[in-house]
C-alpha cells in the first residue's frame, strides 16, 4: 500500500487544474463534511447541497489556497461560514419548515437497511432517539454547537477549533462547558 | 484545590485538553470524591448520547454532481461579463421598440377604424336649431314642458277654452 498523499499536496495540484486530485480530495473529505454540515444544520438534503457548495468553493479557492492551517481545518472554516451564511438567509426558513412537515417520510425513504437488520422497533427507536440529539443540538447557540459537533465527532483538538471558529483556545473551552451543559439539561441527564 | 475548581475543569479533563499533571490530579480526586465523580459521569453520559446521532452516507453521485456544477456554466455556453455586457442593453430596447410599434399600429387603426366625420363628443351641428334652443330655456320656467304642472296647466287651459 502506497502512503497516502497529503490533503495539502493534493490541493497544489488542484490548482494546476488536476481533476483526479480534486476527486481523491472529495472522495476523502466529503463523508466528514456531509455529517458536519448534517448535525449543524439538522437536515440530510440541505447537507448534501451544502456539502456540494462547500467542494465548489475548495474548487474556486484551489489557485489562491496557501497551506498554513491543515486542510481538514481549512475546509472546516468554509463549511462553518457556509452554514453560517445559510442560517442568516430567510430561504433557510422555508427550507426548514419545508422539511420539517416532510421529515418522517424522507427519514424513512433515503434509509438503507443494514445487511443485519435489527428490528422495525429497533430502527424506529434508534431514529427517534436520533432525532431527540439532533434536537438537543438545534437548540444551542451555533458557535457552541459547531465546537461540540467538532470535539465529539471529529475529535479536533481545542486548538483547530479555536482556527475554524476565530475564536481563542480558553474561549472554545468556555463554549464547550456551556454546550455540555446545555446538553445535560436537553437530554434529560440528570 | 476544592470541588468547585475541578468541576470547571472537568470538560477539558474529558476532552483530553489538560496538561499531564492536571489530568492526573483530576483523576485522583474523581476517584475519591463522589459528588465531581457523578459530575463527570454526567459529561461522558451526554457525550455518549450524543453518539446515537445517525451518520449518514455521502450520495454515490456526489463527485459526478459537483464536476456537473463546477463544467455546467461553462459546457452551457457560460459567458464573461464582457458577454454579458450588450444583453443589458437587450431589454429596454425590445421594451422601446415595442413601445413605438404599439403607437404607430394604434394610430394607424385609429385612422382607419374611426371616421373622420365621426365627433361623438360634439353636439349634432346640422340638427342644431335656434328653436331647440329656446326649448331648451324652458326648463327654467316655473312649470317646465314635461313635468306634471306643465300638464295640469295644459289640462286647465284645454277646459277653459272648451267652455268658453
Amino acid at each position: 500500500m502506497g502512503k497516502e498523499i497529503p490533503s495539502e499536496e493534493l490541493m497544489a495540484r488542484v490548482a494546476e487544474g488536476d481533476e483526479s486530485a480534486f476527486e481523491t480530495l472529495v472522495v476523502r473529505h466529503q463523508a466528514s463534511v456531509l455529517n458536519l454540515i448534517y448535525r449543524f444544520m439538522g437536515d440530510r438534503t440541505q447537507a448534501n447541497d451544502l456539502a456540494q457548495e462547500v467542494f465548489l468553493k475548495v474548487w474556486q479557492a484551489a489557485k489562491s489556497y496557501e497551506p498554513k492551517a491543515k486542510f481538514s481545518a481549512w475546509i472546516y472554516r468554509i463549511t462553518f461560514n457556509l452554514c453560517l451564511n445559510e442560517r442568516k438567509s430567510s430561504r433557510y426558513k422555508k427550507w426548514r419548515q419545508f422539511l420539517r412537515f416532510n421529515k418522517d417520510h424522507e427519514i424513512q425513504a433515503d434509509e438503507d437497511l443494514p445487511a443485519s437488520s435489527p428490528s422495525p422497533e429497533d430502527l424506529l427507536l434508534a431514529r427517534e432517539r436520533s432525532r431527540e440529539v439532533s434536537d438537543a443540538l438545534q437548540g444551542l447557540p451555533e458557535k457552541q454547537r459547531m465546537a461540540l459537533i467538532l470535539k465529539r465527532y471529529d475529535n479536533l483538538s481545542y486548538q483547530e477549533i479555536a482556527q475554524i471558529l476565530g475564536c481563542s483556545i480558553s474561549a472554545v473551552e468556555s463554549l464547550l462547558v456551556r454546550a455540555k451543559r446545555t446538553l445535560q439539561e436537553k437530554l434529560k441527564i440528570f | 484545590m476544592k470541588c468547585r475548581s475541578f468541576q470547571k475543569k472537568l470538560s477539558a479533563c474529558q476532552d483530553s485538553e489538560l496538561k499531564p499533571g492536571e489530568q492526573e490530579e483530576i483523576s485522583r480526586h474523581l476517584r475519591s470524591c463522589l459528588s465531581c465523580r457523578e459530575q463527570y459521569e454526567k459529561l461522558e453520559r451526554v457525550w455518549q448520547t450524543l453518539g446515537e446521532m445517525e451518520e449518514i452516507r455521502p450520495d454515490p453521485w456526489f463527485y459526478r454532481q459537483l464536476v456537473g456544477k463546477i463544467k455546467g456554466p461553462r459546457e452551457q455556453g457560460g459567458r464573461s461579463a464582457v458577454e454579458w455586457f450588450p444583453q443589458l442593453w437587450r431589454a429596454p430596447v425590445i421594451v422601446s421598440i415595442l413601445l413605438v410599434l404599439g403607437i404607430l399600429a394604434g394610430t394607424y387603426l385609429g385612422n382607419i377604424l374611426v371616421r373622420s366625420d365621426f365627433h361623438p363628443f360634439q353636439p349634432d351641428r346640422t340638427s342644431y336649431s335656434r328653436e331647440a334652443l329656446f326649448d331648451s330655456l324652458k326648463a327654467f320656467e316655473p312649470a317646465p314642458p314635461g313635468t306634471l304642472a306643465h300638464g295640469y296647466l295644459q289640462m286647465t287651459a284645454y277646459r277653459e277654452d272648451e267652455s268658453r
